[in-house]
């Protein structure tokens, strides 16, 4: 009779013990999908108290996966880590996610942790380098050493490689990705119309000749600004996404604005040549254009010494300048005795 | 010439006969020297090496040149070529822009006519210098056309030394580039003139100049873009005339036909979504002269401007629904992604790498514009300025010019080649002007107060000029002394351009310079010594195997069959390659014998520390090879993400066919003083697989240098069956956990890989030790020089998360010792 007590009990405790732990789980789940509404992007905002609660905490297999984005608020500067642009696509991907499925699958939950305010997930993880997307799947005991980490190859194509990581990984399909279009339909529909309105009045101003761009000072500055744009390798600093200035490696209070080195430039460096190449050609084109129309002799004589004094010094920069930077001892090759 | 005296004396109406005279001979004489100037300053190459071919593509210029001098005019225009890209061939005719090689063999066939008894490569090497002469004389008459004869001699003494010009034109450069800028100019000059003059036979001219360019150069794209765009600048100006509305049609129509007969070309006028712009244009063209037909034949306002709002509208949407047609049904195509990326400069980065990857193609600095243009980037915005001072259709011309092809200078290194004529015409404007208005104020006899002439800023500049003579007394002294600093600024000009000739252009890359410990000149002349070797001592038929790079040059100078070469018009043979190079032995013979190879050929700078040699190509080999067969996998070649050929290598490193052939005897010789035998120089490191045995393929030559080093493939043995699938080492694809994925890009950046050298980076001090370095070299060898940077940073920045968060770290100096140019110089952020 004890043993036949003992059994049930034993059962019903069990069947308890199971029931609860279902119960625990379907709780769990409610909670991500009410804290999957509330954010905006479907991306769960996980720090160290939420990484335990879902991750560390539940049973092994947990009933969903995880997919993890490594945040850092303060790297979200640093261009090359591309972090603002790979956690937008990560976004883009978990609304796809959920809109594809109807907000209903419970097996695939997206989170992002930060660093600054969750450094002991970052450690839980491993985590040492950025960017750095993890998948956690159900049967992860170790946070570490069982989950899959995205590769460098995966983030190459956005949000499309992504999805493809986490299909191939997760067998959930992830379907078409939606980008949100550029510009609505309504807007694009305002423009076109805008224009096809304006296309006669703008050919009837060009035709009687009225408009700004029959005005040479516009277009003059026009050329001026292409002119500063080209020489000031305002291209090469957007191709190549450098930034204004450096901090000086020995002396972190110290900035670094001029880089030794042809072939490579700071932002501020291009734009300090540019202006002084610009300047010393309109003060030329000025002098000899507007300066002789001025009555007054005195103040002729010191715009011309002015104009003398800062054409010297921004020619003698920029060739010091490009001597050190480019580290080119330029001579002549005149007989030696004259050296 | 017979425009010269005319416009001579209208500049020079007050002055009498005899100076005239005087005049014309001082000008005739200048554009003498000029003209020889232009010639010997791109001699330096010459004086310095020989006469010879320089570089690549040239080479294959030189050849098809002398086919054409052996076989004539229409054996070339069909010729296949057999020898390059076996067993494939190559469509000879059909595949180049023939006005350089044309150009030679007539110079060529003059001199033989004239007695001149010349080789044609001594005429292909002096083409270059040649037509940049020439150029300088097109220089003087466009600035005579845009301004005076004053600006026009400037232009052509700066013109004729301007860096950025001679780069593509120092004597031996061989290529397209050399008779393409005159082709340019001169079509500039002639278009200007014909919408000056409005006259059909300068318009006919001109079109006859864009097929010259068309037939020499792909950049005839600028110039089928440039004009209509100038013409729309005009257009809506308000300066549309008879003048331009004759030039331009005549120029579009018959160049487009002439441009046909180019079957490089072909029917790309009408097709392709670059040449529609001009086509746009001709058609807006003939509804301006319509509207102005039927302005002229009504007379009530009111009416014509309803008319004008409803032919407008008309023309714009039927000429925007035919290119969305056209666009749609495929019948023109859309723009290629060359031309896309100078439009949208960050377009080629994000979409085709391969253009990206080059390093012609980098962003230019300011430095480069620097070391190009010297005292011309000055001078230029004074030069705009003049000539705004002084609209007309000519300057409207030269400043767009200036302006577009400024633009894509920035976006492209090589292209500065384009704005080089446009930066020297605008700024000898400036110069020209500027130093006429100061010597007419010495020459003045003072108080007299010129009524000013309104035409023309030279003379209201020396009206006003005058007025100041009178208000100031030592209005004399300071035009003296400006003087001097002008000259002294050219003189500076002149000695930057001559320097910059002599030291940084004039190197011919096939023979190889480096100074001694003494600072003696040390020549390395390997690559002729073996592909002579190649010439005369093996069969006529001999297949040889190599890499793309140096395809031309094989073909040219060891008139022997290769099997892919510069012109990469098929990936997949040139992977095919690739996976031979990075397969084991026993499986690359495989492939070599199906290829039919008889010789293959590598370039190995071990014992020079000549440091651009095939182990550090090696990974573009893998990665171009992986690219087509998966088989071949990047990882197995680096250890941790790490590429190395020391002791510490990937055993399918140390076992791969170009492994192999690069270091075949090399374990056994002692390369430098107080190091162990097989010391790698190029690379730093003592290499790992000193045993080195072939089977399949024996040693038949190396240079004296070992920088070429070519085997013979053995036949194969008779009745012995191989055993072909026995590896010699088991695949270790799996153990690397960091596996670098590169979905077919050649050269992603993985900034995982770089974790050793990160390792370095914290412990040593990069500006002390060089040493250590090196093995990081061969990980950022695959990148373009700056991304190589740029991803090292990635991975410093990446890594010190947590823990070092303020690192910066200057990474030039690692650039440096990884023997890449200057130009591959960059400091991380923090």
């Amino acid at each position: 009779m004890a043993a036949h007590f003992f059994t049930l009990s034993i059962i019903t405790l069990s069947l308890f013990v199971v029931a609860s732990s279902g119960e625990l789980e379907s709780e769990l789940v409610a909670d991500l999908l009410t804290l999957q509404s509330e954010s905006k992007s479907g991306v769960i905002h996980l720090d160290d108290r939420t990484v335990s609660k879902f991750l560390t905490y539940p049973r092994i297999p947990r009933p969903y996966s995880f997919l993890i984005f490594f945040d850092a608020a303060n790297f979200h500067d640093k261009p090359e880590l591309r972090l603002r642009e790979l956690r937008r696509e990560f976004e883009i991907v978990a609304s796809s996610f959920i809109t594809n499925h109807n907000s209903s699958n419970t097996k695939l939950f997206f989170g992002d942790i930060e660093f600054r305010e969750s450094q002991s997930s970052f450690q839980l993880f491993g985590v040492n380098s950025l960017p750095h997307v993890r998948l956690v799947g159900p049967t992860a005991k170790s946070l570490k050493d069982d989950s899959d980490v995205m590769d460098q190859g995966d983030f190459s194509r956005l949000a499309e490689s992504m999805a493809e990581f986490v299909e191939s990984r997760t067998k959930l399909t992830v379907g078409p990705i939606h980008r949100p279009p550029v510009l609505s339909k309504m807007q694009l529909g305002l423009i076109t119309a805008l224009l096809l309105l304006c296309l006669p009045l703008v050919a009837k101003r060009i035709f009687a000749g009225e408009t700004l761009i029959h005005d040479p000072k516009i277009w003059l500055s026009g050329a001026v600004f292409v002119y500063f744009f080209s020489v000031s390798g305002a291209m090469h600093n957007i191709i190549r996404k450098m930034p204004m200035f450096l901090v000086d490696r020995n002396d972190p209070n110290k900035l670094v604005f001029f880089y030794q080195g042809s072939g490579m430039q700071l932002g501020a460096e291009g734009f300090a040549v540019g202006f002084l190449y610009t300047v010393v050609g309109l003060l030329l084109a000025v002098v000899t254009h507007v300066l002789v129309y001025v009555k007054d002799a005195t103040a002729k004589r010191l715009a011309m010494l002015f104009t003398l004094l800062v054409s010297f010094w921004a020619v003698k920069k920029v060739i010091l300048l490009d001597n050190w930077k480019t580290g080119y001892g330029i001579h002549g090759f005149w007989p030696s005795s004259w050296n | 010439m017979a425009t010269m005296p005319a416009s001579a004396s209208d500049l020079l109406k007050s002055f009498k006969l005899k100076t005239k005279q005087q005049e014309l001979l001082i000008r005739v004489s200048i554009l003498c020297l000029v003209y020889i100037l232009a010639f010997i300053t791109r001699l330096f190459s010459v004086l310095r090496y020989e006469s010879m071919i320089h570089e690549f593509d040239p080479y294959f210029n030189y050849r098809t040149t002398l086919y054409l001098t052996e076989n004539g005019f229409y054996d070339f225009w069909n010729w296949f070529d057999y020898e390059s890209w076996y067993p494939l061939g190559r469509i000879v005719g059909g595949t180049l822009y023939p006005g350089l090689m044309v150009t030679a063999v007539l110079i060529y066939r003059i001199l033989r006519f004239l007695r001149f008894a010349v080789h044609i490569r001594e005429v292909c090497v002096l083409t270059a210098p040649f037509f940049a002469s020439n150029t300088t004389l097109v220089a003087y008459f466009f600035g005579k056309e845009i301004w005076d004869s004053g600006a026009g001699l400037v232009a052509a003494i700066l013109i004729a030394i301007c860096p950025g010009y001679i780069s593509r034109s120092v004597a031996g450069s061989y290529d397209n580039e050399g008779v393409a800028i005159f082709a340019l100019l001169f079509t500039f000059y002639v278009f200007v003139k014909a919408v000056n003059t409005g006259s059909l036979a300068w318009s006919l001219a001109s079109a006859f100049g864009y097929f010259y360019m068309v037939s020499a150069w792909g950049g005839y794209v600028f110039i089928i873009n440039l004009i209509p765009l100038y013409v729309l600048v005009l257009l809506i100006t308000g300066r549309y005339s008879m003048r331009l509305y004759v030039a331009y049609n005549c120029m579009y129509i018959l160049g487009m036909l002439l441009a046909m007969q180019i079957r490089f070309v072909g029917f790309q006028h009408v097709q392709s979504g670059e040449h529609m712009a001009v086509m746009g244009v001709f058609f807006l063209m003939q509804v301006f002269y319509f509207l102005d037909w039927v302005k002229h034949m009504l007379s009530d306002t009111k009416l014509f401007q309803a008319f004008l709002r409803i032919t407008v509208t008309c023309a714009v949407a039927v000429g925007g629904i035919a290119l969305g047609l056209g666009m749609v049904s495929g019948y023109i195509s859309p723009w290629t992604g060359r031309f896309y990326s100078l439009l949208d400069p960050t377009y080629a980065k994000d979409h085709i790498p391969i253009i990206a990857s080059v390093s012609e193609h980098q962003p230019t600095a300011w430095s480069s514009f620097m070391f190009d243009f010297h005292i011309l980037l000055f001078l230029f915005p004074a030069g705009l300025y003049f000539c705004f001072k002084r609209l007309s259709d000519a300057t409207i011309f030269i400043v767009m010019y200036g302006l577009t092809s400024m633009y894509f200078a920035g976006v492209m290194v090589r292209l500065i080649l384009v704005a080089t004529p446009a930066v020297c015409l605008i700024s000898a404007i400036a110069v020209s002007a500027t130093v006429k208005n100061l010597t007419v104020l010495l020459r003045s006899k003072n108080k007299v107060v010129q009524t000013g002439s309104t035409k023309g800023s030279g003379g209201s500049k020396s009206s006003s000029k005058a007025l100041l003579d009178q208000s100031q007394p030592f209005q004399k002294n300071g035009a003296i002394a400006l003087l001097f600093g002008a000259f002294y600024l050219l003189s500076r000009y002149a000695t930057h351009c001559t320097w910059v000739t002599s030291e940084a252009y004039s190197s011919p890359s096939i023979v190889l310079a480096a100074r001694g410990a003494h600072g003696n000149r040390v020549i390395f002349d390997d690559y002729r010594e073996a592909y002579f070797w190649l010439r005369q001592n093996t069969p006529q038929d001999a297949k040889v195997m190599s890499w793309w790079d140096y395809g031309y040059q094989i073909t040219a100078m060891g008139n022997r069959t290769v099997i892919v070469d510069n012109n990469t018009w098929n990936n997949t043979h040139i992977a095919t390659v690739g996976r031979a190079m990075s397969s084991y032995e026993d499986e690359a013979i495989e492939i070599i014998r199906s290829l039919d190879v008889d010789y293959v050929l590598v370039v190995f700078g071990g014992v020079t520390g000549y440091s651009s040699d095939d182990i550090n190509k090696f990974l573009w080999m893998v990665r171009i090879g992986g690219g087509v067969f998966p088989v071949i996998k990047e990882p197995d070649y680096l250890v941790n993400g790490e590429y190395r050929v020391d002791k510490g290598a990937a055993p399918k490193m140390l076992n791969c066919l170009m492994y192999k052939l690069c270091y075949y005897r090399f374990g056994e010789m002692l390369t430098e003083y107080g190091k162990p035998p097989g010391y790698d120089r190029a690379r730093g490191v003592e290499i790992g697989n000193k045993d080195v045995k072939l089977e399949h393929l024996e040693e038949a030559f190396t240079t004296s240098n070992w920088i070429v080093r070519i085997y013979r493939v053995k036949p194969p043995n008779n009745r012995c069956p191989h055993n072909v699938e026995t590896p010699v080492v088991t695949h270790l694809g799996d153990v690397f956990p960091n596996g670098s994925n590169i979905h077919g890009q050649s050269g992603t950046c993985n900034p995982q890989n770089l974790g050793v050298c990160l390792d370095l980076l914290g412990l040593v001090d990069v500006n002390l030790g060089n040493a250590p370095t090196k093995p990081c070299c061969s990980l950022i060898e695959g990148l373009v020089d700056l991304e190589g940077a740029v991803c090292l940073c990635t991975a410093v920045r990446a890594n010190v998360l947590g823990i070092h968060i303020n690192l910066s770290i200057s990474l030039s100096l690692l650039l440096r010792n990884c023997e890449r140019k200057v130009a591959t110089e960059y400091i991380c952020g923090p």
